[in-house]
């Protein structure tokens, strides 16, 4: 048996080279996309969890409290705490390199005397002894930087770097140089060593520590002394295992994992899709060649093994250049997934990764599994050709007959979807719910495609008949698209699953221009009704979050003071907990903006919301929030502040596009008590009457741009940038969407080639009763547009459904947000457009072919 | 009306030629009904197909209707065989999927006449054939004389001249083939059409006025 596959299958292979090497590709492909989500979705699950485990050094315990921080006085309570070895406090954030453009520091400020027990920093030129120590602690503009940093930059020990700190630009020394060892490995290397009181003022945050990082005396239980630790603390900080703690957080990313896994579920539907097409495009073209094995006593199960086993040699060769490609891949995916998760989440590293042996396993069982699936139809239907085949000659096959045992599995698919969808299980949280949806929707498509043969036999039928009713026009090819017609109508099963193919493709467009559209339409109301300011200024980066670089209030009296600006508020960011998950907290003052300000709010009025929130009777919440933890309006909350505990009453339900972890609003001077942070992330400017922005924004540039790394946006450019980075985390799906396009396309050239093939001999009779080359063309090509035409429409009309409940409904369910629905009416109509062009271009080949084969060996010999 | 003039037909066949043809000359006068015999492989068909512009001779010229066909460009000479040939072959070659009334008025679909023309000319010959009651019938249920009868109506569409017959008894019982050539030879006579049957059968070409016989892709001459 396996000789025989040798001798036959290597010969198909290369005597059709190019369909064997697009199959291949195709596989790859697939393959590729599974191993480079998978490795990118890996990093993204460690990348934080890395940065914490190489900063904590020998830590079990650290001490907390999301961004905002907490009170130094707390480190002795912490410190005496019985059973504590040894504590070493820090803080840290990024800090962008004053005139140098793209460059940032994580700065790390520790007790360089006490840290050493924790983390062992390696200096540069022997140790660096505690004389040294002494004197870099001595001077509070000593920094010290690693030596990939420096020789990046051209600097060396006594050389000036100045940095954008929370009070402007500041000019430090480099006192020492770092070996790339522990802690100094995360960021690339980017990485800085303060002493911590000067670190403390260059991040705005004085008096206070990000974290203090413990051992234990011998002996101590870790999860004991985290309660007593937590006890004395009450509530004024979390104390964690370093590894919760980063688990906390990546929790942020859940909703765009689990979209990039989608994106990957995608890329397997459709290669499964193309694989399917090439088997049966294969089986067509042999069936004689079956006819004359099985003639020659080859059993049914022998064809069966013949071609699977020949699906299995491609999706082997295809799953490991697949896996190879793969890592490629992700190199590329991590530069881009890095940067979204920079912009929307926190900082971190993601680069240097390679596939494990997980991985591996994914990417051959995917393409293989996914190839093999694909082949057991097209293999049991050459394993159902009759030895007759190979002496065939006039034998009549079957007009369709309609409604079969596809038709009826596709009714009971697209039946099933629904109740998938919105089915909701008890315990079922958001990301269960999606994934619930997401296969509904599977088999929505699935029902489809299964029920595609039956569309295409009435739609050809429609057709057919219509077309009889019109009146012969000189150039309209009439009864070519007639004869197209009855061809599409006699196999539907041909061309259905090309069909099914393309409308998968459209289907998948329209779904994500839907969602784009929708997500873009709904995000500009809300940046509409949530920054009303005419001018907001950042420092470090464009918007909030972890790229910009907290200012103190001070910095924000100047630009009241710029001519123009009438109102200026203060906006801050920070991430915290709630009930073990992480929540952003969003803090602006109400008292000094509620009379230009709005909020989007869902439940309640605004001026009603912004009246009571300045008057601190409580605090607002996103949807999100609503959603992820069942609190809504008059329920209490109670968050852990640098204070202590602290409960809020919701007083209303808004909506925040920022996160979908859940937002809590709070009054500013409510959460400057509480929190003891008085940084700002955005300024909001309000101008006069009349005031020119440009005027405005010139002269904050001018006076205060350098200093302070000022990005000053109109609440136009701020939109434009909402815009940006939401397309930034579009970019994936828009990959994906054109290997749906040109999978699909093969499709075409594919099914019409077998179509050719399967009719050579009606070729062949239609031209001896006159048909000219030119009319067997257009009939070709005239299918090819039917083709085109009816998985367009049915992909437009697919990706209708499919997009509405993306948008309405699994979005919801993973992120809490509930959007606008708009249909992409412009792509759909494109899309159609160009799927019946790319159709007909597709048809140019087969076309050709057709209209070249010989009369006579066609009608004699078939 | 059909003049062979030392029309030569070879086939490649690997790296070696096969030769069909080798050097026929001949002439069927307008109205005849001319047999064509041989044994397998004698040239019969190609001879047909040459005479059908199936095919092109490698050497020699194909006259038909005073016209050189071996000549002519594929698209001309596609338009001479829709109008001025009809053809009936053994295996029937109808589509599976068109009614009879369908198959027969293909042609003239492909010629852009109007659907009620060529439904009417199409239902005149079903009738004339005999298969009116079976109009809308898919081939699949019609018997083989019924068949190969829709198949001469289809041939017929045009009212061609030149009737070219491939085995049109070679795939049916004898009384059902004899029928057909019954069919053949009236059609031959009352419409005053050139006919070009090639067959195996010797009472089939007792049918025609003369019989040809290939031999080697010759004319036996000593036997014509």
């Amino acid at each position: 048996m396996l000789r025989l596959l040798r001798l036959l299958t290597w010969r198909h292979f290369l005597r059709h080279r190019l369909r064997t090497l697009l199959t291949f590709l195709g596989i790859v492909l697939g393959v590729a996309a599974i191993v480079a989500i998978a490795i990118v979705n890996r990093a993204l699950v460690g990348a934080f969890q890395n940065t914490i485990d190489l900063v904590a050094g020998k830590a079990v315990l650290q001490v907390e409290n999301g961004e905002s921080g907490f009170k130094e006085s707390l480190f002795p309570i912490v410190r005496d705490t019985a059973g504590v070895r040894d504590a070493a406090p820090a803080v840290q954030g990024f800090l962008p390199l004053a005139g140098v453009k793209g460059e940032k520091l994580y700065i790390y400020g520790v007790d360089l005397l006490a840290d050493a027990s924790i983390r062992e920093h390696e200096f540069v030129g022997g140790a660096f002894d505690l004389d040294g120590a002494l004197d870099f602690i001595a001077r509070p503009d000593s920094i010290a930087l690693t030596e990939t940093f420096a020789r990046r930059l051209g600097l060396r020990a006594g050389s000036t770097i100045r940095l954008a700190t929370s009070r402007g630009a500041r000019a430090y020394t480099v006192r020492a140089l770092l070996r790339e060892q522990g802690a100094a490995k995360v960021f690339g290397g980017s990485f800085a060593l303060m002493d911590l009181p000067a670190a403390q003022i260059a991040l705005g945050k004085d008096g206070k520590l990000d974290v203090v990082d413990l051992t234990l005396d011998d002996g101590e239980n870790i999860d004991a002394s985290r309660r007593r630790i937590a006890g004395r603390l009450g509530g004024a900080a979390e104390v964690e295992r370093p590894r919760n703690r980063g688990e906390q957080v990546e929790s942020l990313m859940t909703s765009f994992r689990v979209g990039l896994f989608f994106v990957s579920l995608i890329a397997l539907f459709v290669g499964f899709f193309l694989i399917f097409n090439t088997i049966s495009v294969s089986v067509v073209q042999r069936k004689r060649e079956i006819g004359t094995l099985r003639c020659l006593g080859v059993l049914r199960r022998q064809v069966l093994f013949l071609f699977i086993m020949e699906a299995l040699a491609l999706a082997v060769a295809g799953s490991v250049t697949g896996i190879l490609a793969g890592v490629f891949l992700a190199k590329g995916a991590l530069l881009f997934a890095g940067r979204t998760v920079n912009s929307l989440f926190f900082q971190v590293d993601l680069a240097g990764i390679g596939p494990t042996a997980r991985e591996i396993w994914i990417g051959l069982a995917g393409g293989i599994g996914v190839s093999i699936l694909a082949a057991v139809y097209p293999a049991w239907q050459a394993a159902r050709v009759t030895p007759l085949e190979s002496s065939r000659q006039a034998v009549w096959r079957s007009r369709a007959r309609g409604v079969s045992r596809a038709s009826i599995t596709g009714l009971i698919l697209l039946g099933a979807s629904p109740l998938l969808a919105f089915w909701s299980p008890a315990a079922a949280g958001g990301v269960e719910r999606f994934t619930l949806g997401v296969v509904a929707m599977m088999l929505f498509l699935l029902g489809l495609c299964f029920l595609s043969p039956l569309l295409v036999f009435w739609w050809a039928g429609l057709f057919w008949r219509a077309l009889s009713r019109l009146p012969s026009i000189p150039g309209f090819l009439r009864n070519e698209a007639r004869l197209a017609c009855d061809s599409l109508r006699r196999v539907p099963g041909r061309s259905g699953m090309t069909i099914a193919t393309l409308m998968i493709s459209l289907a998948a467009i329209v779904t994500v221009a839907a969602f784009v559209a929708s997500v873009r339409e709904s995000l500009l109301l809300w940046v509409d009704r949530m920054i009303t300011a005419d001018l907001v200024v950042h420092s470090g980066a464009r918007t909030a979050g972890p790229l910009n670089v907290p200012l103190q209030e001070e910095v924000g009296e100047k630009f009241a003071a710029v001519p123009g600006v009438e109102v200026l508020d203060f906006y801050r960011l920070i991430r915290s907990n709630y009930e073990g998950k992480p929540i952003m907290i969003e803090s602006f003052s109400a008292r000094r903006s509620a009379r230009v300000r709005t909020l989007p709010m869902l439940v309640g009025d605004a001026p009603a919301a912004l009246r009571r929130m300045a008057a601190e009777e409580g605090a607002l919440v996103s949807e999100s929030f609503r959603e992820k933890f069942g609190k809504t309006t008059g329920d209490t909350i109670r968050l852990a502040t640098p204070s202590g505990f602290a409960s809020f009453k919701i007083i209303g339900i808004y909506v925040d596009y920022s996160s979908d972890a859940g937002s809590v609003l709070i009054e500013r001077e409510w959460y400057k008590r509480l929190w003891g942070d008085d940084l700002v992330d955005a300024f909001d400017l309000w101008l006069a009457r009349g005031a020119d922005p440009q005027a405005a924004i010139r002269e904050i540039n001018e006076r205060y741009g350098d200093d302070y790394q000022l990005f000053v946006s109109t609440h136009r450019e701020l939109k434009e940038n909402v815009v940006r980075l939401m397309e930034q985390s579009f970019s994936v799906n828009y990959a994906v969407e054109i290997v749906a396009v040109v999978v699909a396309i093969f499709s075409v050239v594919n099914t019409l080639l077998a179509s050719v093939l399967d009719r050579r001999r009606e070729i062949g009779v239609l031209r001896a009763i006159g048909a000219t080359k030119k009319q067997l063309r257009g009939m070709i090509m005239a299918e090819a547009g039917w083709i085109g035409l009816l998985g367009g429409v049915l992909g437009l009309g697919a990706g209708a459904i499919m997009s509405y409940h993306h948008v309405v409904y699994n979005t919801k369910f993973l992120t809490g947000w509930s959007f606008s629905y708009f249909y992409p009416v412009e792509v759909a109509v494109i899309s159609l457009v160009a799927s019946v062009i790319l159709c007909l271009l597709a048809g140019y080949f087969p076309a050709k072919r057709a209209a070249s084969i010989p009369i006579v060996s066609a009608i004699g010999y078939e | 009306m059909i003049r062979l003039i030392d029309v030569h037909k070879t086939f490649k066949q690997g790296a070696s030629d096969v030769v069909a043809l080798d050097g026929v000359s001949l002439h069927i006068a307008a109205g005849e009904f001319v047999a064509v015999m041989g044994p397998s492989g004698s040239g019969k068909s190609t001879l047909l197909h040459l005479v059908g512009g199936l095919d092109r001779p490698s050497r020699g010229d194909v006259m038909v209707d005073g016209k050189i066909i071996s000549q002519m460009e594929d698209d001309q000479v596609t338009l001479f065989r829709r109008a001025r040939v009809g053809f009936v072959f053994q295996f029937f070659n109808l589509l599976p999927t068109l009614n009879a009334i369908e198959n027969t008025a293909l042609p003239l679909m492909l010629d852009g006449r109007s659907e009620s023309e060529a439904r009417a000319r199409a239902e005149g010959l079903l009738e004339r054939v005999g298969l009116s009651a079976r109009k809308n019938h898919l081939p699949e249920a019609l018997s083989g004389g019924e068949i190969q009868r829709l198949a001469i109506a289809r041939a017929l569409v045009f009212k061609p001249p030149i009737l070219l017959a491939d085995e049109p008894t070679g795939n049916l019982d004898s009384k059902t083939g004899a029928a057909i050539l019954a069919t053949i030879r009236e059609i031959n006579r009352s419409e005053h059409c050139t006919v070009v049957m090639v067959t195996h059968d010797r009472e089939a070409a007792a049918t025609a006025d003369r019989v040809i016989r290939l031999k080697d892709g010759l004319l036996d001459e000593g036997r014509g």
